[in-house]
């Protein structure tokens, strides 16, 4: 995770776009921090870009946050989802959950959480795309084996040695 | 005399001297019944004469007696009527009588109807007074009911306002967080860290004007009655929803035209009317294909008209009747309490205005609220 690492954060109050990016420059150091003030401005920026992870506000006008979960689960699948919910909204968080979200973020927003969970959300993201690097190199490297294997079986008489004996 | 004749007659044929003397004695004697007979004749004649005057005066006689029998027939006939008369005069002197009777019972009876009539004077004057009573009675729970409507306005906006009171809440922890980071950081730039506060700052008056709003919305304050501007109670009513209206994806428009309509009332009712009229076309909408609410008006002579339009499905037919009903309600329970549109009508009913609702099927509903403008400031204010 040498590069820096870039963040969506998607929320239709623009004082709230202001603060939280902010609070992330200041605690996570090298990050972009992106943003869009409804969830369909959300989708044009993710046609563009893959982010490392999407933050974003449940409660919008128009596509909700839980609508916009669903499109980014079709369209960017790998991509981590952090959802922002009210206080107390129990049965939100367990739709945003079951749609697909890796955590929530309950407001008022505690910046240490919010910070730890991003980290926490775009290390598991890594980890999966590492696994999944390695389990397609890996899966190359058996495919080569399994080539030379059937080319030694293609070829006994060539063996050296056999014809002589 | 026949015999003396026939004597003399004898004697004279006997005598004959004796015959002259007899015979001059009979002539005397014949003319003695000759004067006589005329004597008897004129005495014939006289009674016939008489006989005659008799039978004239008979016949005069006979005539006056007809004549009497007549005014005897006509006395006997006017004392026949007379008699009728005096029959007749008896029976209405006897009818009088039970006139009287009557009248004079009439007149008790009148007597204790007057009695009676006190009475009921006395007890309607107690009866009025027990109305005076019971309708201040009445107008103290009205009063209650519009507080109490009041609350529970306040409790179906709390979601919402709570929705309303996070944001800025969290907004001012992040900015504050920040500042506090970039004074952590030893940050020698003050600009950075005021901004920050800066922000948090119009945050802080954001959540303010929100609780304050709800604090005078909800505070039971004496019912005042001040000009106050139209728009501005709209604009009001629309700051509290607006949240809840946007985050629905709810259109509202409003048009109240070229006039600034002043009315006479109580700023914060008139509001609630505005939110309960809102809240309902919220719930109308929630399902309709497009989500729109219109507010317009029109200011005429005297009088101001406000038209409160949504997109919804309208009011089922039947039932626009007893929507104004307290306690009618068509949502679930625990949705709604069926106060809103009562106690809307109640509070334009106190404001002189009249309040109704058009909602042709097929289209969505319209609340027509009718108020009486304020009267013209009169006062000029000279220099």
């Amino acid at each position: 995770m040498t590069t820096t690492l870039s963040v969506l954060i998607v929320d239709d109050d623009p004082a709230l776009l202001q603060a939280l990016p902010q609070a992330l420059r200041l605690r996570m150091g090298e990050v972009t921090v992106e943003t869009a003030e409804s969830a369909a401005a959300a989708l044009e920026r993710i046609a563009v870009q893959d982010y490392d992870a999407i933050v974003t506000d449940i409660k919008m006008p128009g596509m909700d946050g839980l609508a916009l979960l669903a499109e980014i689960r079709t369209r960017r699948p790998d991509t981590p989802t952090l959802i922002i919910t009210g206080h107390g909204e129990n049965e939100l968080v367990v739709r945003a959950l079951r749609g697909g979200a890796c955590d929530f973020i309950q407001k008022p927003i505690d910046r240490g959480y919010f910070v730890a969970a991003l980290y926490r959300a775009i290390w598991a993201h890594v980890q999966n795309r590492r696994a999944k690097d390695r389990q397609l190199a890996l899966e190359s490297c058996a495919e080569e084996l399994e080539q030379i294997v059937q080319k030694l079986e293609r070829e006994p008489r060539a063996v050296p040695g056999r014809a002589e004996s | 005399m026949p015999e003396t004749a026939t004597q003399e007659r004898q004697a004279a044929v006997a005598d004959p001297g004796a015959a002259v003397t007899a015979e001059q004695r009979l002539r005397a004697h014949v003319e003695t019944l000759e004067r006589r007979l005329r004597k008897r004749d004129e005495q014939r004649r006289a009674m016939l004469h008489i006989m005659g005057d008799l039978s004239e005066f008979n016949k005069r006689l006979a005539n006056q007696r007809k004549a009497m029998l007549h005014v005897l027939a006509d006395y006997e006939q006017d004392r026949r009527r007379l008699a009728r008369q005096t029959e007749r005069l008896d029976s209405s002197r006897r009818a009088l009588l039970h006139i009287l009777q009557d009248s004079h019972q009439d007149k008790l009876r009148l007597e204790a109807s007057r009695k009676a009539m006190i009475h009921i004077m006395g007890d309607l004057r107690e009866t009025t007074a027990e109305m005076q009573r019971r309708e201040q009675e009445l107008r103290d729970k009205q009063e209650q009911l519009v507080q109490a409507g009041k609350l529970a306005t306040l409790g179906e906006l709390t979601t919402g306002v709570a929705h309303e009171l996070n944001n800025p809440l969290n907004n001012i922890g992040l900015f504050v967080g920040n500042a506090v980071d970039l004074i952590e950081l030893a940050v020698t730039e003050k600009g950075q860290i005021v901004g920050e506060l800066r922000h948090a700052m119009q945050q802080v008056s954001k959540a303010t004007e929100i609780i304050s709003h709800l604090r005078t919305f909800g505070r039971a304050a004496p019912v005042s009655r001040e000009p106050i501007s139209l728009r501005q109670v709209i604009e009001r009513a629309l700051s509290l929803m607006r949240e809840q209206l946007r985050l629905r994806e709810i259109e509202v428009t409003v048009d109240l035209g070229p006039e600034e309509p002043v009315v006479l009332g109580n700023a914060i009712q008139l509001e609630q009317v505005f939110i309960n009229l809102l809240t309902n076309a919220r719930d109308a909408v929630a399902e309709a294909p497009r989500k729109a609410i219109r507010i317009s008006g029109s200011t005429g002579s005297g009088a101001v008209e406000v038209a409160l339009a949504d997109s919804g499905h309208g009011i089922p037919p039947g039932l626009e009747r007893r929507i104004f009903d307290p306690f009618f309600t068509t949502k679930e329970v625990g949705k709604g309490t069926g106060l809103g549109l009562s106690i809307t009508y109640g509070i334009i009913n106190e404001h002189g205005g009249t309040i109704s609702v058009v909602s042709p099927p097929g289209a969505g509903a319209t609340f027509l609220i009718h108020l009486p403008l304020a009267p013209a400031e009169t006062e000029e204010t000279s220099p």
